[in-house]
């Protein structure tokens, strides 16, 4: 038997008749290649290092919580002595930190290149807007961002229960924590999400955007605690987790009765002011205890600013871009 | 079918500059040359039928619609720019992968058109390199391959054969048109490059400081005139003398000899005065119009 010679047949160009799935599917690809873009994949293992390392970065403060937790040993004990137990809250607040240098490092990453390379107009000529453009590359962060804390709450979370003498005990008694801890993650996730990417906005290459961003974050987080300070009620014996102020004492701020407002500028603070009212902590700095002075909505209203005029610096340089 | 394009009374304003004032045209199914110099609106043009940008005054509808106010619309057209738009460290097929999905492919049939697309614009080899790896000719395959990737009616290239060298240039060239004689895609080609425009375009639009200055057939603009172009050797001044003797009118311009407004009866006249002044005739033929011609205000 002889095999039959093979040929090849070249069909020529096919049309395309398949379905076209139009913006929902161009917005679906856009984020889907956001959070790649985000991970590193389909690129070298050098693109994979920092998101790896800034995962480990965030969740090392809830393994380091889970192992306190361990030594603590009986918490309702502890609890009942005074002690330092390590909670959502605690995490929420160092891990917020780390947020920012993930933002400041990544953010430039998602929006730098499609400017660079000028790719933007090629998807804007397809069925996708301006806004679904940053929209989409915001959610994008957003969600890598919400991953990143939910599991180190997550592992928190686990740590308190299996630590605790009745684990299911424990979770009936502290469920009341897991919508909080929903809320404060997509607070701070959104936040750290537009101010770091309307920094990027304007700054294309990512070295200085990152530089940009955490100088920023520091200088603005110094001058608002330098002008919010008020030595005569700092509790210097204070420990992590415990008030840092002297009750009995009427802290006398450098700026005086500006200093509430002047708390609500600090990038560090904004989130910090809700999470210490989302979980009834007690101020820990004078910047924070300061805008305790304030009603309960001045919190909330400054984060709305903190979010909003990102969003709108964001907006303006999009619409302003030379196609 | 509406035409694939249409300008009514499109205006557009930059401030106190006006790029374009007031066109008015269609563009239906082959190749279209978009001519002009530079600063004659057409980048704008394509801006505003890319919906990339919104007009001050007028419509420009693709396909019958608004592209600025329905964006999936513009899932049926594709584009070429001139300038650099490919991620470096993205491969071309990751690149074409992306940009099918982004214009609504699901993502099975996104891989296999890239697959397909690639093979056509001649990149099958090179198709899981980095792009900042490719050559000039190569980057400008893969940009018309980003834009006819999803299959669209029509795609506007800007200026695609700039930066090319000859032999790059009449590659391209063959590429779109096969684009477009072979796919079945319509092509809107925006060039300063009237070469390029004779060569591959069935209709051209000619905008000059945001007005159309000419629209047409191509072969209906470039079509013979009423000069006669005459190659000789030898006994040039004897030929053109008994020329005059015989009525003819004609001007010496290096090699070639020029009639101007000649009629049916002059051939047989030249042919004999070639043949009484002992000139060889290599040519005689009359001269076509030029795109060349037209934008230098020479109208048909």
């Amino acid at each position: 038997m002889t095999a039959r010679e093979a040929e090849v047949f070249d069909l020529g160009y096919q049309r395309y008749t398949g379905p076209r799935e139009g913006r929902n599917r161009a917005r679906w690809s856009l984020f889907v290649n956001g959070l790649r873009t985000l991970l590193g994949i389909g690129r070298g293992g050098k693109a994979k290092i920092l998101p790896v390392l800034l995962f480990v970065a965030a969740m090392t403060p809830a393994v380091v919580f889970v192992v306190i937790l361990a030594f603590i040993g009986d918490l309702a004990a502890a609890a009942d002595e005074g002690d330092f137990i390590p909670g959502p809250a605690d995490y929420y607040g160092i891990v917020s930190v780390v947020l920012v240098l993930f933002g400041a490092i990544m953010a430039p990453e998602l929006l730098g290149p499609d400017r660079r390379d000028n790719v933007l107009p090629l998807y804007l000529v397809r069925p996708m807007t301006t806004l679904d453009y940053l929209a989409i590359r915001l959610l994008a962060f957003a969600v890598i961002a919400l991953v990143l804390v939910y599991s180190g709450q997550a592992v928190l979370m686990a740590g308190l229960a299996l630590t605790a003498s009745e684990p299911l005990e424990y979770l009936r008694e502290n469920w009341t924590d897991i919508p909080k801890i929903l809320l404060m993650g997509g607070l701070i996730s959104l936040f750290i999400s537009m101010v770091t990417l309307a920094v990027s906005a304007y700054v294309v290459r990512r070295a200085v955007a990152a530089a940009v961003i955490i100088g920023a974050y520091l200088l603005i987080a110094g001058v608002v605690d330098g002008l919010t300070f008020a030595e005569n009620c700092i509790d210097e014996q204070a420990g992590f987790g415990e008030q840092a102020f002297h009750e009995d004492v009427e802290c006398d701020y450098i700026t005086g009765d500006f200093a509430p407002f002047i708390a609500l500028l600090s990038p560090s603070g904004v989130t910090d002011n809700i999470n210490a009212l989302v979980f009834d902590l007690p101020p820990q700095s004078p910047s924070l205890l300061a805008v305790t002075e304030l009603p309960d909505a001045a919190p909330f209203a400054a984060y709305l600013a903190w979010v909003l005029g990102p969003a709108a610096l964001l907006w303006h340089r999009y619409r302003r871009i030379r196609l | 079918m509406p035409p694939l394009l249409e300008a009514h009374s499109l205006t557009k304003h930059y401030g106190s500059t006006v790029a374009l004032d007031g066109v008015s045209f269609e563009v239906n199914e082959g190749v279209t040359g978009l001519l002009g110099p530079n600063g004659a609106g057409k980048s704008t043009a394509m801006k505003l039928f890319l919906g990339l940008i919104q007009p001050t005054a007028g419509s420009a509808l693709i396909l019958g619609q608004e592209p600025y106010r329905s964006p999936d619309g513009r899932s049926r057209i594709g584009y070429m720019p001139e300038n650099e738009c490919l991620p470096r460290d993205m491969t071309a097929t990751e690149f074409l992968m992306l940009m099918a999905q982004v214009s609504g492919l699901p993502p099975s049939q996104a891989r296999t058109r890239t697959a397909d697309v690639l093979r056509h614009v001649g990149l099958d080899e090179e198709r899981y390199r980095p792009m900042h790896e490719y050559s000039t000719g190569m980057k400008q395959r893969v940009k018309l391959a980003q834009a006819i990737v999803h299959d669209p009616v029509l795609v506007l290239l800007d200026e695609p054969t700039a930066g090319l060298d000859p032999d790059g240039r009449q590659e391209m060239l063959r590429l779109i048109d096969r684009t477009a004689r072979s796919f079945g895609i319509s092509v809107m080609l925006s060039t300063h490059l009237m070469g390029d425009v004779e060569r591959i375009a069935d209709s051209v639009l000619v905008l000059e400081s945001g007005v159309l200055s000419q629209v047409g057939a191509v072969a209906h603009l470039t079509e013979e005139t009423q000069t006669l172009l005459i190659e000789v050797e030898e006994e040039i001044e004897g030929f053109t003398a008994i020329l005059a003797e015989r009525g003819i009118e004609a001007k010496v311009n290096g090699a070639l000899v020029v009639v101007e407004n000649a009629k049916d009866d002059d051939y047989d006249v030249i042919r004999d005065a070639a043949v009484a002044s002992g000139a060889r005739l290599r040519r005689l033929a009359p001269a076509r119009r030029t795109l060349t011609d037209i934008f230098r205000g020479e109208r048909p």
